[in-house]
């Protein structure tokens, strides 16, 4: 991995609604770590249909989530990655999808539940995590208070959260 | 806090903007005379900016200066460059030896020595860019050329306004700019268009220059980490006080091709200029005053000024009236 590597964040344009058949790909590869979403995976099955070559691995425990890089290591040029799993799981298997070469143009996730989103104190350089509609918050760090801005840096692995005096509030 | 007191050396921003005409963003870069191609400036205010930087490199090393473990090569040559820079501009102030790896540096202003051996990390006590920057007034920003991007991985800064080395490490010139309402006159988007041009004309040799400006309210450091104090005081400007508290707050930029890295070097030389001080030149006063008066509201919002824009071109307005009277 080097800094400027993909990252995993609730912006990420590998996210998407709908897995989606990508034709100009030698093979699909589907990594199902969410049993919920077994309907979803085999929906997507019938959609391809026989038109691609596809492999499925049903991922059951932390074990099999821990040697997701061998499987991912053993991949060859031309593979098309689909995850589907809870946040925290997809962002294992990501990250191991980048080590092992992957593009974010060869990864599509699909994530049950949640996104996470993180927030970094320009302050004191403190990361924490809010909720996703959340637009102002308190660093749990310094106290100050935060406004939630649109920036994200794959360094700090946060969203830019600026400093302000809430007493001098005005409205420009 | 320091301002610029010989105009002459006090880069003005607005001199390539064409009398009458308004202010917009734009590719404003332009090539380096042969014959002025070094980025060291010695002004009066030298020592007192080398202290002021020094102070705030030593209270906060970690806003002030950033940079990844593979970079010690590059930040070598960067480190070389500027030597020899200043020895060959100002041979009364900077002399160096150099027998063979071992080199001495010598600042005659400040009566300092730096003795390294040259290439040896472990032989200096900050890393090289972060050492040989803290013999010079100006900020560095090492913008390493990978993928069609440049990448920022190494920043020395104090001075620039609305720039933290430590939150724009690693991101790309792209998403250092996304904060920028950075369009042209007819709305083009200019990131990529302004990279692009960057990449192909920055060449070994061949350094290009332009000029970013704005405006500040009683404080010489403007950045995100310390918002929430300086935010505030923006709104204390009236027309009677903004000669004083508001000032011109200028970076000349300079852009360097290194050679052996092929890393881009940005160096900004930030200067100051008090509302007060333009009368000292009519024309500079009367073309800020009319550029002032005519910022685009995103853009005045962007660079912080919107509470104060107005009692500034308030007070500008009467000095103007004030000068045209005293000449007339
Ligand atoms: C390659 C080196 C460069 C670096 C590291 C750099 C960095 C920055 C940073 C950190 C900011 C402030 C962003 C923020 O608010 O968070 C900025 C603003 C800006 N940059 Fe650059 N920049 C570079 C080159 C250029 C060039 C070549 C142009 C040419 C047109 C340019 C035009 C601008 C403009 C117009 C702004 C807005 C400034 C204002 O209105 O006050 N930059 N830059
Ligand atoms: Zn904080």
């Amino acid at each position: 991995m080097v800094y400027n590597s993909p990252v995993l964040f609730d912006k990420s344009e590998t996210i998407v609604e709908k897995f989606t058949v990508r034709r100009d790909r030698r093979k699909l590869m589907i990594i199902s770590a969410e049993p919920k979403e077994a309907d979803i995976i085999e929906q997507f099955i019938n959609h391809i249909n026989g038109l691609k070559e596809y492999e499925l691995i049903e991922m059951k425990d932390e074990l099999q989530l821990k040697n997701i890089s061998e499987v991912l290591d053993r991949q060859k040029m031309g593979t098309q990655l689909y995850i589907s799993a809870k946040w925290d799981d997809a962002v294992t298997i990501f990250m191991a999808a980048i080590e092992a070469g992957f593009s974010e143009d060869e990864i599509q996730t699909l994530i049950s539940g949640e996104k996470r989103r993180y927030v970094y104190c320009i302050k004191c350089y403190h990361l924490q995590e809010v909720e996703a509609e959340e637009t102002d918050t308190i660093c749990y760090h310094c106290q100050i208070s935060l406004e939630i801005g649109p920036f994200f840096s794959r360094e700090r692995k946060g969203y830019i959260g600026y400093p302000y005096n809430p007493a001098f509030v005005t409205s420009t | 806090m320091y301002k610029s007191t010989n105009l002459d050396l006090f880069p003005y921003p607005f001199h390539n903007i064409k009398e009458g005409s308004n202010y917009r963003y734009s590719n404003d870069l332009r090539k380096l005379e042969k014959d002025q191609t070094s980025c060291i400036h010695i002004t009066p205010e030298y020592e007192k900016q080398i202290k002021r930087k020094r102070e705030l490199l030593n209270e906060q090393p970690e806003v002030r200066f950033q940079s990844y473990p593979h970079t010690m090569e590059m930040q070598w040559e960067v480190a070389e460059m500027l030597i020899n820079m200043a020895v060959e501009s100002y041979p009364e102030h900077f002399q160096v030896e150099k027998n063979g790896n071992h080199w001495t540096f010598h600042n005659l202003t400040l009566n300092e020595t730096e003795s390294f051996i040259f290439g040896d990390t472990s032989s200096i006590e900050f890393e090289p860019l972060d050492l040989i920057g803290r013999h010079f007034t100006t900020d560095f920003v090492l913008m390493v050329h990978r993928d069609d991007n440049l990448y920022l991985e190494v920043a020395q800064e104090s001075y620039a306004a609305l720039f933290s080395p430590h939150w724009n490490k690693g991101m790309s010139f792209d998403e250092i700019h996304a904060p920028v309402p950075f369009v042209s006159r007819t709305d083009v988007p200019l990131a990529e268009r302004v990279r692009n041009f960057l990449l192909s004309n920055v060449l070994p040799g061949e350094p290009w220059t332009r000029i970013n400006w704005n405006l500040m309210a009683n404080r010489w450091d403007v950045n995100y980490e310390t918002f929430d104090t300086w935010g505030p005081t923006r709104f204390l400007v009236t027309p009677e006080n903004a000669g004083k508290l508001v000032r011109l707050r200028v970076e000349e930029q300079f852009f360097y091709r290194m050679p052996r890295s092929n890393a881009i070097l940005f160096v900004l030389n930030t200067q100051f200029l008090p509302m007060e001080d333009l009368e000292l030149r009519p024309v500079w006063l009367e073309q800020t005053y009319s550029i002032l008066s005519g910022i685009p509201k995103p853009m005045a919002d962007y660079k912080g000024f919107t509470p104060f824009i107005e009692p500034t071109v308030e007070y500008l307005k009467n000095l103007v009236e004030k000068v045209k009277l005293q000449t007339n």
